[in-house]
């Protein structure tokens, strides 16, 4: 299927009205698709052959937006503008809405959900869509096509549509944790089992944090709290002045950016913080550990750490106001490197 | 590709296609004859039922080297056979997912798979094991196939064309609906057709080689003009030439 240059966008756009309406009802969305006369997206071919592309490639876009890990209000948008792009194509017989087969539970947990929830324009409009028979139930999502593309487009999601990806949330679970306590539990009852003196296991035995699941709770609850906050701050920046707006953006940006460096730079002081000791002959090229603590005399900038990672060296004045703010905002521990940030 | 068929239901309602049949969209493409063809091979686009056999598909398969006739004739142009190599050369087969599915139908059908079968057991040649089954005995829904993955279906020895499967899904209300039209044709290229080296308006039905009266090597004639040319009123070969019956790929127009 051929990219329609400026479909993407306008589809967007529409969908980013409707979340930013903040409601899921349809007379809601019809006022936008209305205004916007989104019907006559499909004026632009006339011959019989491109308007079946054209209406093919609008509906392959739009359903992409039905299915995860979009956003419950996205996915709503996503149907209703489905039901708006089937009803106002001009091919005869209609083009159809492909949905594969793995994508099927997903959407009647979906349609489930809506009727749950009460939003019954919703479940309604989904009906209407099936009795009008406007799915193929395919076996593949896209439907392939053999022309050799000059290049390969990526398929990139709009961060916004999103919801907020809990990345760890999902890796650290509830059962994981539990796990975790359980077979914690079960360790330090085999230590006392083996130790000599039976209420306490041996000194030598202590090769881990007895808290060690604990705070791995209190990390990830953590993380989820910041994350909800940054995209709360994110929300809100935008509604500040333009100059202000820009400002803060960009310092997020970069405090993103740093702070993905200092987590880097957490992972290699971990790996680095055992020291091999170099043979005799080759003492003079010993490694030596430096500290990367904050605050200690790490004065001598050019060592090879800092020139490996790019950091911001620019408006280094700004970045520290910024950096500070948005500690206090934020709360993350963040271990910089350069002594010569605080 | 509005499909002619769209939405066609039979006389015969036995003919009807039922709900939960499954729908494949195949690619097949032409062997390369052309070098012009080499990057982008044109192919023809069939639908076919699931519930249909492999056989059917094959019978459906239109490629021109089936219509070839073997043999020189410059001596007895009247008298180029009846017999095309589809007649004569029944064996063919397919090849999804290391299964060989051989047409057995005929006694003259051959095993064509079995070279290659005892070519990938004769050493360790990381193939897994390769079978060797009759084609009139599956139907689509019994295999099990990839989308997007390239398959075979070879039949006159050496005759080679690529399957890829596009599509699967399910029959819809508006599909057509006759099972008698399956396997149905949605797509062809268009090849363009060798004309008559004289006359330039009729399909090159000759071909002949070190051809004494002729400026090129190989030269196409349509009927009328090699006989005028070739042979006198009585029906003599004049000069020195090789002919042999010529089939444009693009017969299938």
């Amino acid at each position: 299927m051929s990219a329609v240059p400026g479909l993407k966008e306008d589809c967007e756009e529409l969908l980013g009205a409707f979340q930013q309406a903040d409601t899921v009802r349809f007379e809601r969305f019809a006022e936008l698709w209305r205004e916007r006369r989104f019907h006559t997206v499909f004026y632009g071919r006339i011959r019989a052959l491109e308007r079946n592309k054209l209406t093919k490639t609008t509906l392959e876009l739009a359903q992409q937006y039905f299915l995860p890990p979009y956003s419950f209000q996205i996915r709503v948008g996503a149907l209703y503008l489905l039901y708006g792009l089937y009803n106002a194509q001009l091919c005869q017989p209609k083009q159809k809405i492909r949905i594969a087969l793995k994508d099927w539970p997903e959407i009647q947990k979906f349609q489930q959900d809506l009727l749950d929830s009460q939003h019954y324009d919703a479940a309604y409009i989904f009906r209407r869509l099936r009795l009008a028979r406007a799915f193929h139930f395919t076996a593949m999502p896209k439907l392939l096509t053999y022309r050799t593309k000059k290049k390969i487009e990526e398929n990139y999601f709009k961060e916004e549509f999103k919801d907020p990806s809990n990345r760890v949330n999902s890796l650290i679970t509830n059962d994981v944790l539990e796990e975790l306590m359980n077979i914690h539990g079960h360790y330090q009852k085999m230590k006392l089992v083996i130790s000599a003196d039976k209420s306490q296991p041996d000194k030598a035995l202590s090769l881990i944090k007895d808290d060690f699941v604990v705070n791995l709770k209190d990390i990830t609850l953590e993380h989820q709290e910041w994350q909800q906050n940054r995209m709360k701050l994110f929300q809100n920046a935008k509604e500040t002045d333009e100059t202000e707006n820009k400002k803060k953006e960009e310092t997020l940006i970069e405090s993103e950016g740093s702070e993905r460096a200092n987590a880097l730079a957490r992972i290699k002081y971990r790996s680095y913080s055992a020291v091999v000791e170099a043979s005799k002959s080759r003492r003079h090229r010993q490694v030596q550990l430096e500290s990367s603590e904050a605050g200690s005399s790490c004065g001598k900038s050019p060592s090879k750490k800092n020139s490996r990672r790019p950091q911001p060296a620019r408006r280094r004045g700004e970045m520290q106001v910024a950096k500070e703010t948005v500690t206090r905002h934020i709360g993350m521990p963040i271990i910089t490197e350069e002594s010569s940030d605080e | 590709q509005e499909s002619h068929a769209t939405g066609k239901r039979p006389d015969n309602l036995t003919d009807l296609i039922e709900e939960g049949e499954l729908l494949l969209t195949l690619n097949i493409f032409y062997p390369v004859i052309f070098q012009k063809h080499k990057d982008h091979k044109p192919y023809q686009t069939v639908l076919v039922l699931g519930s249909q056999k492999l056989t059917e598909l094959r019978d459906s398969i239109s490629c021109v080297s089936d219509l070839q006739i073997g043999g020189e004739f410059s001596s007895q142009p009247d008298q180029a056979p009846e017999h095309i190599s589809k007649d004569l050369y029944k064996s063919a087969f397919f090849y999804f997912e290391g299964i060989f599915y051989n047409d057995k139908r005929y006694p003259e059908c051959r095993d064509l798979s079995r070279t290659i079968i005892e070519w990938s057991e004769s050493h360790d040649r990381g193939y897994e094991n390769l079978q060797s089954v009759k084609m009139e005995d599956y139907v689509f829904n019994d295999l099990s196939l990839k989308i997007g993955f390239p398959y075979l279906y070879c039949h006159q020895g050496n005759c080679e064309h690529i399957i890829i499967i596009t599509d699967i899904r399910l029959i819809h209300h508006d599909d057509c609906l006759d099972r008698n039209l399956y396997p149905l044709l949605i797509k062809k290229h268009w090849l363009c057709t060798r004309k008559c080296f004289v006359c330039k308006m009729y399909t090159a039905r000759w071909v002949t080689n070190r051809d004494s009266l002729a400026p090129v090597d190989p030269c196409f004639f349509c009927d009328v003009c090699f006989r005028m040319l070739h042979y006198d009123a009585e029906g003599n070969k004049l000069g020195e030439f090789l002919a042999y019956p010529y089939v444009d790929p693009g017969i299938f127009n």
